[in-house]
C-alpha cells in the first residue's frame, strides 16, 4: 500500500470534513448540523489513527466528546461553545495542513495551542477523561479461568468488522478505546481465524473480530452508538447482561465461528457456564434438526422476544437503519479525479479541436464528398467531446461561497458588526480555474464590504437601518458570462471624499471633468485608499487594485453600483471559461481576429452613417450604434476596402459595432494566452490557431472599446447605453 | 523550398548531437551581414521563416507570433532589437526557437535571422572578453568574442538580448507613450 497516497487521500478528505464541519459550525442550530460536526471530528479522529496521527487523534477525541454531549442534549450550544469548537476546527485544520507539509508531530506553536484548547474544553467534559484505562486483560486459551475474580455479569459485544472498515478509515482499536470510557472491558478475545495465509492477505482489509465483555451502566443505546459507523457493514452482536442462555446459544449459532470455541469463549466470560453450553448446544441442535426455521430468525425478534429491549427502541433503530439506506440510494456517485488530469485533458481536447479544424479545412478543398461528410460528423463529436470535458471543469460557485460565511461571521465579530450574509445563485456553474483565481478578490471586496462599507451598529441605527448589517453574494448567467455581485446595505461610496483622495494623491488632476462613474471607479487606482484608520484587515489601498488586475486576468470587468447612504453593489462580470469558446471570425488585411461568439448580436454591412462619417456612428434600424475600425484602433497598415462589414457586439448594456474588412464565420476557439511579452497588449484576450495552422487573435470587447473611447474622446460622450 | 528544408533538418540534427554534449557549442548565424553565435543550450530548433500574425500595437521588435505545434510563440527580430533596419524576409531567413528563463519560469520564443550557418565548438582559450567600447551592440549582449578560423563572431548574451522582462516593458512603455500622445 501506498502510504504516502493513502495520507494525501486523508488530508484532502479531512480538509473536505472540516469545511463540512465548518458550514456546520456557522449553522448550528439543526441536529443535523451537529450530528454532521460529531461525524467530521470521529471521522477525522479514525483515519488520523490508522495513521498514528497521535496528536491529531488526542485532540480529535477531546472534541468528539465535548460534540457527543452536545449530541446527546446535555450540553447546550451556546456561542461561546461555538467559538471554541470553531477555533478547535482552525486547531485540526493546522495540524492537517502541517501534516500536509510533511511534519507529522506537528509544530511546537501549534502543540501550545492544542493543549490551550484541550484545556479550555475541559470544563465541557462530564468528567475529566480517566488518567488510564485500566489495562485490558485480553483472554487468550491459555489463560486459566480462576484468574478471573470478579463474578459481574457483564454485557457481551461479539463484533466481526466489516472487510472494508479499514478503508473506510475507521480504527478498530479506537471503538475499544472508546468502549473503555463507557465502562471497563472485562474479556477480550480476538478472533484471527478469518486472517488468510500468505500471498492471500490483504493489508487493507480487515479480518478482525472482538469478542467483548464490558462492565458498564450505559443504556444499550449507548453501546450501539459506539458502533454506528461500522454498523452497516459489520456483523454486530449485543448481549445485555443476566439475559436468557439461549440468547447466547443464538448469537453462538449465527456466527460463523466453530460453535464451541465460542462457546468456551463466553464460558471463560462467565456469560454461561459449562453447563449451560453443553446442554444449550444438545438442545439447539435437536431443535434446529426438528424446525429448520430457527436459523431464520432475526436478532430483533429475539431481542424482543425476550423482552431484552423495548419494541420502541427496536423499531426506532430499524427505522434509523432504512433511513441511512434510502439517503445512500440517492446519493450523487462522485468520482475525484485530480485536477492537472482534468486540465491535461482539456488541453488534449483544445489541440484535438484545433487538428479537427485543419481537417476540416483539408477535407473542404478537396472534392470526395464522403471525406467531407466523415469530417463533419467528426467536427460533431469533437464539439460534443469539448462541451463535456469543459463541463467536467465547471464547479459550482457555493463552495467558494460559504467560506465566507465563517468570514463575515469573523470579521463582523471583529469590528462589533453584527451581519446577516444572503448567499443567492450557489449553484452557479463556472469553469474551476476562473473559481480558484476567483477568491481572493471576492475576499478582497467583502473583507472591504464589512469594514468600510457597512457602518458601525450606533450609525446604522441613527440612519435608521436594522442594527444587523446585510452582505449578499449573487451569482448569475447573463448572456455567456457569469455576474458575481458582491452587494452590501452601507453607506455606499463617498464620491466627494473618494475625489478629495485622488486630487490629494495626485491621480486626478482636472477633477470637473470627471463623471461620477470615473470617481468611483477612481477606487481600482493603485495606491488609493480612503479608509480613515489602517485595519489590519483593509485599508491600506493594496486591495482595489489588485482585485481589480485579478480581474483583468481573467479576460473580466467589474462595474460599481453605489448609492450614497444605501450601500454599494460590486458587480464582477467573467467568461465561463478560460478554454474554449465558440469564436467568431473576421478578418482585417491579413490578420484574422476572433470575437467571442457569446458577444456577437449581428453583423451587416457598415452604413448609413449618422450625419457624417467622422462621428463613428451609424443607424442601425433607427438606433444609434457608435462604432469603431479595427484597422484604426490597430494601426493596421493597407488600404481600407470598398466594402466594409460591421459586427455588432453586446457587452453588459454596452452596444457597438466594430468594423473589419472580411465576416468569417463561427469557429470553435481555443485560447491560447499570448504570454508575458504581451502582458501589456490593449484590446486582445489571447491568440488561438486555426485550422490551417494560422493564429488568430482573440479580440477582448471591453477593452477594446475601452481604447477606442480614450483614443477617440470625441466619442466618448456619444456611446450610449441601449437597453 | 526543399533545399531550405533539407538545411534546417540538417541544422537541427545538429542542435540535437550538440545539445547532447553541450559544452562549448555555439549556433552561429548571420544578421545583416554580421557572424553571430548563440549557447547551444538556449536553442531549442531552427525552423524556416512562415506563418507569422502580426500582432497589433506592439514596437517594431515583436514581429509577431507563430504557432510553433499548438503553441503561440512570439518572434523578436533581432535586427530591430539591435537598432538596426528591419530584417527583410528571403528565401533563407529562418526562426530560431530559443529557450530562456530561470528554471521554473522558462518561456519560449523565436528570433528572426538572415541564415543560419553551423553549429561551432568553440574553446574557452579562443573566447575574448567582451569589449568595453567599439562595438555597435549594447555591451551587456555580448557575452564575449570568439575566434573562429580567424575570424571573431560575437557571441550573444541570450538571456540579455531577449530579456522577456525587459521586452514586455519595452512594449508597455510603447503602449504609454502613445496614450500620452494621443
Amino acid at each position: 500500500m501506498d502510504l504516502d497516497q493513502a495520507k494525501q487521500t486523508f488530508i484532502i478528505e479531512a480538509h473536505e470534513l472540516l469545511d463540512a464541519m465548518e458550514e456546520s459550525l456557522l449553522a448550528p442550530e439543526s441536529s443535523e448540523a451537529v450530528n454532521a460536526m460529531f461525524r467530521a471530528v470521529h471521522t477525522i479522529k479514525g483515519s488520523a489513527g490508522l495513521f498514528g496521527l497521535d496528536p491529531i487523534v488526542r485532540f480529535a477525541h477531546t472534541v468528539e466528546s465535548v460534540m457527543d454531549r452536545v449530541r446527546a442534549g446535555s450540553l447546550a450550544f451556546d456561542p461561546d461553545l461555538v467559538n471554541l469548537i470553531l477555533a478547535c476546527h482552525d486547531h485540526l485544520a493546522q495540524q492537517i495542513s502541517e501534516l500536509q507539509e510533511g511534519d507529522d508531530a506537528g509544530s511546537p506553536e501549534t502543540i501550545a495551542e492544542g493543549d490551550a484548547l484541550l484545556a479550555r474544553l475541559l470544563p465541557y467534559l462530564e468528567t475529566v477523561p480517566r488518567p488510564a484505562a485500566p489495562p485490558t486483560t485480553l483472554v487468550t486459551h491459555e489463560s486459566h479461568p480462576h484468574e478471573e475474580e470478579d463474578d459481574q455479569p457483564c454485557w457481551h459485544i461479539s463484533i466481526r468488522f466489516g472487510p472494508d472498515i479499514l478503508r473506510q478509515g475507521m480504527d478498530p482499536l479506537s471503538f475499544l478505546r472508546y468502549l473503555q470510557t463507557l465502562g471497563s472491558i472485562t474479556h477480550l478475545t480476538p478472533l484471527l481465524d478469518r486472517l488468510p495465509a500468505g500471498p492471500d492477505f490483504d493489508p487493507e482489509r480487515c479480518y478482525l473480530g472482538l469478542e467483548i465483555d464490558l462492565d458498564t451502566k450505559v443504556e444499550r443505546q449507548v453501546i450501539e452508538d459506539v458502533f454506528e459507523f461500522v454498523r452497516e457493514d459489520s456483523q454486530i452482536r449485543i448481549i445485555p447482561p443476566r439475559s436468557k442462555v439461549e440468547e447466547y446459544i443464538q448469537l453462538i449459532r449465527e456466527l460463523p465461528e466453530g460453535d464451541h470455541y465460542l462457546g468456551e469463549i463466553l464460558v471463560k466470560g462467565k456469560c454461561l457456564t459449562p453447563k449451560d453450553l453443553e446442554e444449550a448446544l444438545g438442545t439447539q441442535r435437536q431443535e434446529a434438526f426438528e424446525d429448520g426455521t430457527v436459523q431464520g430468525r432475526m436478532l430483533g425478534t429475539i431481542v424482543i422476544q425476550d423482552q431484552a429491549v423495548p419494541p420502541a427502541v427496536v423499531a426506532a433503530a430499524l427505522d434509523k437503519q432504512k433511513k441511512a439506506k434510502e439517503k445512500t440510494g440517492h446519493e450523487v456517485k462522485v468520482v475525484k479525479v485530480q485536477a492537472e488530469k482534468l486540465d491535461r485533458l482539456v488541453d488534449l481536447v483544445g489541440e484535438l479541436v484545433i487538428a479537427g479544424a485543419t481537417a476540416n479545412t483539408l477535407a473542404a478543398q478537396g472534392t470526395d464528398s464522403r471525406v467531407l461528410e466523415a469530417t463533419a460528423i467528426l467536427g460533431k463529436l469533437v464539439e460534443e467531446i469539448r462541451d463535456n470535458a469543459l463541463s467536467l471543469r465547471m464547479v459550482q460557485i457555493g463552495e467558494t461561497f460559504s467560506r465566507f460565511r465563517r468570514i463575515v461571521r469573523d470579521v463582523g465579530q471583529e469590528l462589533g458588526k453584527p451581519i446577516e450574509l444572503e448567499i443567492r445563485g450557489a449553484e452557479t456553474e463556472l469553469d474551476k480555474s476562473i473559481v480558484e483565481k476567483l477568491s481572493d478578490p471576492l475576499m478582497h471586496v467583502v473583507r472591504n464590504s464589512i469594514d468600510h462599507g457597512i457602518e458601525s451598529q450606533e450609525v446604522r441605527r441613527a440612519r435608521g437601518k436594522p442594527a444587523t448589517g446585510s452582505l449578499s453574494l449573487n451569482a448569475f448567467h447573463e448572456s455567456g458570462s457569469i455576474v458575481i455581485e458582491v452587494a452590501d446595505d452601507g453607506g455606499g461610496l463617498n464620491k466627494q471624499r473618494i475625489l478629495a483622495k485622488a486630487v490629494e494623491r495626485g491621480l486626478v488632476q482636472d477633477p470637473s471633468s470627471l463623471t461620477d462613474q470615473d470617481i468611483t471607479n477612481l477606487i481600482f487606482e493603485p495606491g488609493f485608499s480612503t479608509a480613515d484608520a489602517v485595519s489590519n484587515l483593509s485599508g491600506r489601498g493594496v486591495g482595489m487594485d489588485v482585485v481589480k488586475r485579478n480581474i483583468d486576468e481573467l479576460r473580466g470587468t467589474i462595474e460599481v453600483e453605489t448609492y450614497e447612504g444605501a450601500g454599494t453593489t460590486l458587480r464582477f462580470r467573467l467568461p465561463l471559461t478560460l478554454a474554449i469558446i465558440d469564436g467568431f471570425r473576421v478578418g482585417v488585411e491579413d490578420t484574422f481576429y476572433v470575437i467571442p461568439l457569446d458577444m456577437v448580436i449581428e453583423c451587416l454591412d457598415l452604413g448609413p452613417f449618422l450625419e457624417s462619417e467622422q462621428n463613428h456612428l451609424i443607424n442601425l434600424r433607427g438606433e444609434v450604434l457608435p462604432f469603431l475600425r479595427l484597422r484604426e484602433v490597430f494601426e493596421t497598415r493597407g488600404a481600407v476596402p470598398a466594402r466594409e462589414r460591421v459586427v455588432v457586439v453586446q457587452f453588459g448594456e454596452l452596444r457597438a459595432g466594430i468594423v473589419v474588412d472580411r465576416l468569417m464565420g463561427e469557429f470553435q476557439t481555443v485560447i491560447k494566452p499570448l504570454g508575458e511579452l504581451f502582458r501589456s497588449v490593449k484590446g486582445l484576450g489571447g491568440s488561438t490557431i486555426l485550422g490551417s495552422g494560422e493564429v488568430a487573435l482573440i479580440l477582448d470587447v471591453p477593452q477594446l472599446i475601452q481604447l477606442a473611447v480614450t483614443r477617440k474622446h470625441a466619442l466618448q460622450p456619444r456611446l450610449s447605453t441601449v437597453s | 523550398m526543399a533545399e531550405q528544408l533539407q538545411m534546417n533538418k540538417r541544422q537541427n540534427q545538429a542542435l540535437v548531437a550538440a545539445k547532447a554534449t553541450q559544452r562549448n557549442q555555439y549556433l552561429t548565424f548571420t544578421l545583416g551581414g554580421e557572424t553571430f553565435a548563440m549557447e547551444i543550450r538556449f536553442i531549442r530548433e531552427v525552423i524556416q521563416f512562415g506563418g507569422l500574425t502580426i500582432v497589433p500595437l506592439m514596437p517594431d521588435f515583436i514581429r509577431g507570433v507563430i504557432n510553433l505545434r499548438g503553441a503561440v510563440v512570439p518572434v523578436i527580430d533581432l535586427s530591430v532589437r539591435f537598432h538596426r533596419p528591419p530584417t527583410e524576409p528571403t528565401k533563407r531567413t529562418c526562426i530560431v526557437i530559443l529557450e530562456v528563463g530561470q528554471e521554473d519560469n522558462l518561456a519560449t520564443l523565436g528570433v528572426l535571422v538572415d541564415n543560419v550557418s553551423e553549429v561551432l565548438e568553440i574553446q574557452g582559450e579562443d573566447i575574448e572578453p567582451a569589449p568595453s567600447f567599439g562595438s555597435s551592440l549594447r555591451s551587456d549582449f555580448i557575452q564575449g568574442v570568439g575566434k573562429v578560423g580567424g575570424k571573431f563572431v560575437i557571441i550573444l548574451e541570450v538571456n540579455q538580448v531577449v530579456s522577456v522582462e525587459e521586452l514586455a516593458s519595452l512594449a508597455a512603455n510603447r503602449g504609454a507613450a502613445e496614450a500620452i500622445e494621443a
